[in-house]
């Protein structure tokens, strides 16, 4: 599918959703799959918006992209922000998820939904770009 | 798809249905319908999610702070949360804190 740019808001959360549901579609993935997939990009395009792109002006965008091979569908989304490896964010353990959640931290789960719901994450920073790669293989294992 | 939030409220409970999707851009409102109705304090607090298509951590986030605001002797129950929003729920240890139903029946 063709990359699109769109303005680093909230706004265009919906709109990524759906170019990433187009893709899954289109790749045979089935729809469980395919909603944590959607849950994955979704997440990481808020962290970006929200605070990479915190005080940016009104000409950041993020870029989506979606390549597909044999056995996997890969989708790419990029930003200018600030360099921010995801994979960095402390994860909550077991323990941290069994407790109570007056107990809990407000924060933290956007980033672990992310990265349990793909089969494989990665992450780079190229040319002055935060590239976050996120991949679903399209035959089941 | 955008969300719509319904509200209901009686003495004892107040019942807040989502349908459509609940990310980052909605919680807001989410979270403010849920200021609302703690402001009656009420004994329970019943999310209808049947019709919620999806949800992002933003939406988690409401429920921790409906928790943290309205404090343990509050009940909350989830109703109708199926598929992967039911998933999301699991996976993020909520079933240990709320009831997860699939039609509301009050515990106590």
């Amino acid at each position: 599918m063709d990359n699109r740019s769109l303005p680093a808001v909230l706004d265009s959360l919906a709109e990524i959703r759906r170019y990433v549901k187009e893709a899954a579609d289109r790749a045979g993935i089935e729809e469980a799959r395919a909603y944590q997939l959607q849950l994955a990009v979704d997440e990481i395009a808020t962290n970006i918006i929200l605070h990479g792109y915190k005080d940016a002006d009104a000409s950041a965008v993020i870029s989506i992209g979606s390549e597909m091979s044999d056995d996997a569908l890969v989708i790419t989304l990029k930003d200018q922000a600030t360099a921010f490896d995801p994979r960095t964010m402390q994860m909550p353990e077991a323990e941290d998820l069994a407790k109570p959640l007056e107990k809990r931290k407000i924060g933290g789960l956007g980033i672990f939904l992310a990265i349990q719901g793909v089969d494989r994450f990665d992450y780079s920073r190229k040319d002055g770009s935060n590239v976050n790669v996120f991949e679903v293989r399209t035959r089941g294992d | 798809m955008a969300l719509d939030i319904s509200v209901a409220q009686s003495p004892d409970e107040a019942i807040i249905k989502l349908s459509g999707e609940l990310g980052a851009g909605a919680a807001p409102q989410f979270r403010e319908a849920v200021e609302k109705v703690a402001e009656a304090k009420p004994k329970r607090l019943v999310f209808l999610m049947g019709e919620l298509e999806f949800m992002a951590s933003a939406g988690l986030r409401v429920l921790i702070f409906a928790r943290q605001k309205m404090g343990v002797s509050v009940s909350l129950y989830v109703i109708g949360s199926h598929g992967p929003v039911l998933n999301t729920l699991t996976m993020s240890g909520f079933h240990h804190s709320v009831h997860l139903q699939d039609t509301y029946t009050p515990t106590e």
